[in-house]
C-alpha cells in the first residue's frame, strides 16, 4: 500500500508498525505512515543527516570509556523514525511502573530497617547480604519523605505476542533521560510536519519535574541549594549531567568543588564557602564518598555519607539503591509487590533463574544454547552471554564462570525484542527495541510519557545498549 | 555566587579564544605583508613565533624554519599548545565542563567552532586568508553572543577579565615584534617598506581605520605605539584593556578595604595608573621593547594574583 514501506519486511518477531506485513498498518500507525510517504525516503535520509548535525552542534555526545582512546566524541546514533505507543496501553504501563517503584522503595525501606521480608521468608538474607548493591552502611537509616530511590529508568520490552515486561530495573544513576529529551527536540526541528495534526503527549516538564522531585527533599529549608555532582567531562554520561544541570539552571558541580566540614556540607565559590541542600549524584555509591566507601576515589566527596546521614543534605538517590537493582533480586519484585501492596503485579517480569539455586543453575548449564545469561552485577550490556548467538567456546567458557561464581549470575529465555522500523544504510529495517521511561518519585509520583526507544541500528542484532552500538528514538504517547 | 572552579574555565575559554584570534591576525597580516617583501629583506614570519614565545620548541621540531612550517605551527599544530586548533580545543574542553553556566548558544557557538577545526572539514579547503577571517569572525561571534545572552553577574565579569588580560598581552607583542625584529636596523626607518610594515602592523591589531580616524598624520613610530599602547577609546588597546581590567576586579571584589589593599588591588591601581598617565616620549626614550617585557611581566603577575585570590581554594 505505502510507496515508502513497499521493500520492508517485518520480521519474526513483534512488529510495532505493522501486523504482519507492510499491507496491514496498525491503526493507530496509519496517520503516521502517510505523513512519512509525503515524505519519501531520500527526504527522510537528508533530514536524517541534517539532525545528525544538529545532535553534533548541541554538543549531544559521549565518550566511549573503553577504547582507551582520547577524543573519541560521538553523537548517539538517533532514528528518525518515532515509535508510538497509544495513551490507553500507556494508561496501564503508567500505573504498573509506579506501582513497581512503590513496592521497590517499600523494599529498600524495609531491608535498611525492620528486615521482614527476610524475617517472613520471602527473601533468603543471604541473597541480600551478598550482593555487590547492598550497603550495611546504611542499615538503620530513615531517608528523607522515607524514600530512596527518586529517580528511576526501567527496561520494558515486548514479546513476540506484543506483551510488555520489565527486563531491569535501574535505580542508581539511570542515565539516557537527555537523549530522551534531546530527540524530540530534534524531531520537532528537523521533523515538524510529522507532528501535524496528531496528539504526542509532550515531554519537556520532565526538567520541572526533577527540580521540584529534588527540592521536596531538603525538609529542613524553603530555599534549598541544589547540585548536580558529576563524576566530570570524561564520564559516557557526562552530555547528560550538563543537560540537566542547565535545564533546571542548578549548578554542575564535581567532587573537588565540594567540601564537608562540622556535619555540613558546602560549595566553594570565588566567595567562599556556601552550603549546599541536595545533591542529586551520578556519581555510583561506590566512588561516593572515600571516607565511607571506596577510599581510592577521587571524584567524592570525604565525609558526604556522614553528612547525609546527619540529615543535613538530601542525597538523589540514596546510597544502597543498587540493592534493588541487582538482577537476582528483580526475580522478586512481584513477590515484593504482593507483599507490601498486596497486588498483582500489573507489568511482568522476565522469567528468571537463579544460578544460586542448585534446580535453576542444572537447567541453565543444560540449556545455555537457548538462553541469554547476565552478570547480576555488571551494566551497559557487558558480562553477557547470547545462547543463539554464541559459539561452543563461548559458551562453554561461560558456563566455567557460572559453576564458578553461581551467586553472580541469572539467566532468561532469549526473547525477541519488538521491531520498530529503522534507518539502516539509507533503507527501512525492522530493529529491535527497548524502552527505558523515567519515573521520579519526591512527594508524589511522576512518569515521564514514554521514554527513551534504544534501538539495535546493526541488523539483526538484539544489544540496544549505547555501548554496544546501539542508537535511539523518540517515543511517541499518541491519544486524547 | 560562582565556583571557583567555573570562575577559572570561564576565564580561560575567553583568553584561549582572544589568543586564538589573534594569532589569526598574526598570521593573516604576516602573509599579507610577506607578499610585498623584496627578496633578501627581513621576513614576517620567524618573528610570529617569537611573538608567541615559542621560539624553542618550534627551532627544536622545524630547523628548516620554512614559512609553511610557521604557518602551520601556529594554525594547525596539535602539538603545539599555543595554535590556533589547540587553543580552540582547550577553550572548549574547558566550556564542556561549564556547559551549564554557559548559555546554550554561547556552548553552541564555541561547540561548532571546534567540530569546524576538525580534520576533513570544509575550511580547510578554503584559501587560507579565508580560514584566518572565518576563525576570527567565529570568535568574535562567541564574544558578541557573551555579551547578548549571558546576565551581567559574575560569571561575565571573570570572562571579561580573561579576554581584556590576553588581548593586553597580544597588542603589545604585536607592537614588539615589529619594533624589535623585523627592523633591527635603525637606517631603514621611514622608507617605504618600512611604511607597509607599519600599515600591515596595525591592521593585524585591527587597529588601521580606527588608527587613520584618530592620527590623520603620515605613520610614524611614535605615534602607532602611542595608538596601540596608549589610546584611550580604542578597545584593543593596552590602556583600554588595563581600564577594563581594572574596573571588572573592583566589581568583582566589591568592597576591598581601603587602609589595608591586598596585592591584587595593588597591582591593579598600579598598573592603571601607570597606563595612564604616561607619556609615549618616555616610553620611547627609556626602551619600548623594555616598557613592553614589563608590561608582559605585570600582566602575568595580575594573572597568578587573580588565580590565587578566586581559583584556588
Amino acid at each position: 500500500m505505502k510507496y515508502m514501506f513497499s521493500s520492508y519486511r517485518p520480521k519474526n518477531s513483534f512488529d510495532e508498525y505493522f501486523k504482519d506485513n507492510v499491507n496491514s498498518a496498525r491503526e493507530i500507525l496509519i496517520p503516521l505512515l502517510s505523513s512519512l510517504d509525503n515524505m519519501g525516503l531520500e527526504e527522510l535520509n537528508r533530514n536524517h543527516s541534517a539532525a545528525k548535525k544538529l545532535l553534533l552542534r548541541h554538543g549531544a555526545t559521549f565518550r566511549l570509556n573503553d577504547t582507551g582512546l582520547k577524543g573519541t566524541e560521538r553523537i548517539l546514533p538517533f532514528d528518525p523514525l518515532p515509535r508510538i505507543i497509544s495513551k490507553d496501553d500507556w494508561l496501564i504501563l503508567e500505573k504498573g511502573l509506579k506501582q513497581r517503584l512503590e513496592a521497590i522503595d517499600l523494599f529498600l525501606d524495609d531491608i535498611y530497617n525492620s528486615q521482614n521480608i527476610i524475617n517472613d521468608g520471602i527473601i533468603p538474607r543471604e541473597l541480600i547480604e551478598s550482593s555487590d548493591g547492598w550497603r550495611p552502611q546504611m542499615i538503620g537509616f530513615k531517608p528523607p519523605l522515607n524514600k530512596w530511590c527518586q529517580i528511576s529508568g526501567l527496561d520494558l520490552i515486548r514479546d513476540r505476542k506484543g506483551d510488555w515486561h520489565v527486563l531491569e530495573d535501574n535505580l542508581r544513576c539511570p542515565s539516557g533521560v537527555a537523549y530522551f529529551l534531546e530527540n524530540r527536540l530534534v524531531m520537532k526541528n528537523i521533523f515538524p510536519n510529522l507532528f501535524s495534526g496528531r496528539i504526542v503527549k509532550p515531554i519537556d516538564e520532565y526538567p520541572s519535574y526533577l527540580l521540584k522531585t529534588l527540592q521536596e527533599l531538603a525538609v529542613w529549608t524553603d530555599t534549598p541549594k541544589i547540585v548536580l555532582l558529576t563524576p566530570g567531562i570524561f564520564n559516557s554520561a557526562y552530555f547528560e549531567h550538563s543537560y540537566l544541570a542547565q535545564e533546571m539552571g542548578i549548578q554542575l558541580v564535581q567532587g573537588h568543588d565540594l567540601v564537608c566540614n562540622d556535619d555540613y556540607v558546602y560549595l566553594k565559590t570565588t566567595s567562599g564557602l556556601k552550603r549546599v541542600d541536595v545533591i542529586y549524584r551520578r556519581i555510583d555509591d561506590d566512588f561516593l564518598d572515600p571516607l565511607n566507601f571506596r577510599k581510592d576515589s577521587c571524584l567524592g566527596v570525604s565525609g558526604l555519607l556522614n553528612v547525609f546521614k546527619a540529615g543535613h543534605v538530601a542525597l538523589a538517590n540514596a546510597p544502597g539503591t543498587g540493592i534493588a537493582d541487582d538482577k537476582m533480586i528483580y526475580s522478586f519484585v512481584p513477590k515484593m509487590i504482593k507483599y507490601y501492596l498486596d497486588e498483582e503485579i500489573i507489568i511482568k517480569n522476565v522469567e528468571t533463574y537463579i544460578c544460586h539455586y542448585q534446580k535453576d543453575q542444572e537447567y541453565v548449564l543444560e540449556n545455555l544454547p537457548k538462553l541469554v545469561v547476565k552478570s547480576v552485577s555488571e551494566a551497559g550490556g557487558y558480562g553477557m552471554l547470547i545462547g543463539p548467538q554464541s559459539t561452543s567456546s563461548e559458551i562453554e567458557e561461560f558456563a566455567n564462570k557460572i559453576r564458578k561464581n553461581p551467586r553472580n549470575f541469572i539467566a532468561q529465555p532469549t526473547l525477541e525484542l519488538s521491531t520498530v522500523p529503522s534507518l539502516c544504510d539509507g533503507e527501512l529495517y525492522p530493529c529491535h527495541v527497548d524502552l527505558r521511561p523515567y519515573i521520579l518519585r519526591g512527594k508524589d509520583s511522576w512518569v515521564s510519557p514514554g521514554g527513551l526507544t534504544r534501538v539495535a541500528l546493526k541488523k539483526g542484532s538484539l544489544v540496544v545498549n549505547s555501548s554496544q552500538g546501539g542508537g535511539c528514538k523518540d517515543t511517541w504517547v499518541v491519544g486524547k | 555566587m560562582l565556583l571557583s572552579r567555573v570562575a577559572e574555565s570561564l576565564y580561560w575559554i575567553n583568553r584561549y579564544l582572544e589568543r586564538a584570534e589573534n594569532i589569526s591576525r598574526f598570521v593573516e597580516v604576516s602573509e599579507a605583508m610577506s607578499l610585498d617583501c623584496p627578496p633578501g629583506s627581513a621576513e614576517p614570519w620567524l618573528p610570529l613565533i617569537d611573538a608567541s614565545s615559542d621560539r624553542e620548541s618550534f627551532d627544536k621540531r622545524f630547523p628548516e624554519k620554512k614559512p609553511d612550517d610557521v604557518i602551520n605551527f601556529l594554525i594547525r599544530d596539535r602539538l603545539n599548545p599555543n595554535s590556533i586548533i589547540s587553543c580552540i580545543q582547550l577553550a572548549r574542553e574547558n566550556a564542556r565542563q561549564i556547559r551549564d553556566v554557559m548559555t546554550s548558544e554561547m556552548w553552541e557557538q564555541i561547540n561548532i567552532l571546534y567540530w569546524n577545526m576538525q580534520e576533513g572539514e570544509t575550511i580547510w579547503n578554503k584559501p587560507r586568508q579565508e580560514q584566518l577571517s572565518e576563525i576570527r569572525r567565529e570568535c568574535q561571534l562567541f564574544y558578541g553572543i557573551t555579551d547578548a545572552t549571558l546576565s551581567k553577574d559574575l560569571s561575565w565579569r571573570f570572562s571579561i577579565l580573561g579576554r581584556l588580560i590576553e588581548r593586553a598581552d597580544k597588542t603589545s607583542r604585536i607592537l614588539d615584534v615589529k619594533y624589535y625584529l623585523l627592523l633591527p636596523s635603525l637606517d631603514k626607518l621611514g622608507g617605504v617598506l618600512d611604511e607597509l610594515q607599519w600599515i600591515a602592523l596595525l591592521r593585524s591589531a585591527g587597529a588601521y581605520q580606527m588608527f587613520r580616524k584618530a592620527e590623520q598624520n603620515s605613520i610614524k613610530p611614535n605615534s602607532v605605539a602611542r595608538f596601540l599602547l596608549l589610546d584611550p577609546i580604542f578597545p584593543r588597546s593596552v590602556r583600554y584593556c588595563l581600564d577594563g581590567i581594572s574596573n571588572t576586579l573592583k566589581m568583582i571584589d566589591s568592597a576591598p578595604p581601603p587602609e589595608n589593599p591586598s596585592e591584587l588591588e595593588c597591582m591593579r591601581g598600579l598598573l592603571k595608573a601607570k597606563w595612564s598617565y604616561i607619556r609615549i616620549e618616555d616610553i620611547i626614550n627609556d626602551g619600548l621593547h623594555e616598557a613592553i617585557d614589563s608590561l608582559q611581566i605585570d600582566l602575568n603577575k595580575l594573572n597568578d594574583l587573580i588565580q590565587e585570590k578566586y581559583f584556588i581554594n
